[in-house]
């Protein structure tokens, strides 16, 4: 039961996505969108935990969200329009929101 | 807003009929409210308005039909807490009509 | 069959509506005999925290209301020990039990075994 976790909160603010990715299953997948793009930034220890997990972790990110913030997506993550993010939504048998 | 007059003072109501202060209630308010339903209190019904306090004083929300069944069950015993013994005592109703007749607020989780 | 659906509350109790909308999905769950459980996890362990005073801030008292699940029909409860020992809480003597405390490997198993889950 493969899970897509999707985080919309800036890493810097609050504990989101650092929960998330304590308790992500092996299968799961993590999209972010509006501030979590942030966790993208060059130069940052969240984009270097995110590019350390790359190996095993799929990640995807929502491409407007992130051009709007002027963030570049690195080669370890994947950017979706809202048509894949809908794709994802189906593909995996959850979606868990962290509101 | 609706009104219940009782021993010649009148009780506020909200517009489903159940009483704007908590603290309003007390027994000739709870057969005055019976009355309304069509319902003369007898030892049965008051025992199951008595078990509605406890558990709004326990809990500080008012039970769906579920937590009323089983907290009846609990503390009067199976023959008490089922649906068919409070259905018949309370119009078909139990959960929506022994909260209101308990003095306790609508209960939030009922269809 | 009914979808199981696991309610993860990861928010503080008195800091805004969170705590008490997480508590209040399982509760209706519970009511329409869906198979619901609850985690806490993050600042919404500090919803386990025992004696607090809710009335100090003109709030309804979350622990009573808390004791009200397993009338709900919501048995399943668990707790994050990571979030516990990161705010210097004990897993034993919280305001809620019986509750199971799990590690971040069993936590992500049991995101894994429900059908939805909802975090708030």
């Amino acid at each position: 039961m493969a899970t897509l976790h999707v985080l919309s909160h800036s890493p810097f603010t609050d504990s989101r996505l650092s929960s998330c990715l304590r308790v992500l299953g092996s299968e799961d997948a993590i999209l972010l969108c509006g501030d979590a793009t942030y966790a993208l930034r060059a130069d940052t220890a969240t984009a270097q935990t995110l590019s350390a997990k790359t190996g095993g972790l799929k990640l995807f990110v929502l491409d407007e969200d992130a051009t709007a913030r002027h963030i570049a997506l690195p080669d370890w993550a994947e950017g979706v329009d809202y048509a894949g993010f809908v794709a994802l939504s189906v593909h995996y048998d959850k979606v868990n929101t962290w509101l | 807003m609706k009104q219940l007059i009782v021993d010649g003072r009148s009780i506020a109501l909200d517009k489903d009929g159940y009483l704007d202060d908590l603290h309003d209630w007390s027994s000739e308010v709870a057969e005055a409210l019976a009355l309304e339903a069509d319902i003369v209190l007898t030892p049965d019904h008051w025992e199951i308005l008595e078990l509605l306090r406890a558990f709004y004083a326990e809990f500080q929300l008012s039970p769906a039909t579920r937590p009323l069944v089983k907290y009846t069950a609990l503390k009067l015993g199976a023959d008490k807490g089922n649906s068919l013994h409070l259905n018949r005592l309370f119009n078909g109703t139990p959960a929506k009509l022994a909260a209101k007749l308990a003095g306790l607020p609508k209960p939030t989780n009922c269809l | 069959m009914a979808k199981s659906l696991l309610i993860i509350s990861r928010q503080a109790p008195w800091s805004g509506p969170d705590a008490r909308e997480a508590l209040d999905i399982a509760l209706a769950g519970g009511a329409f005999d869906l198979p619901v459980a609850m985690l806490f996890m993050d600042d919404g362990v500090f919803q386990l925290a025992t004696a607090q005073n809710a009335s100090q801030v003109q709030q309804k008292d979350l622990t009573a209301n808390l004791q009200a699940l397993s009338m709900f029909g919501v048995e399943e409860l668990f707790a994050c020990s990571t979030s516990l020992n990161e705010r210097g809480m004990q897993p034993s003597g919280l305001s809620v039990e019986p509750l199971e405390v799990l590690d971040d490997t069993q936590i992500a198993a049991l995101i894994d075994r429900y059908d939805q889950v909802i975090t708030i």
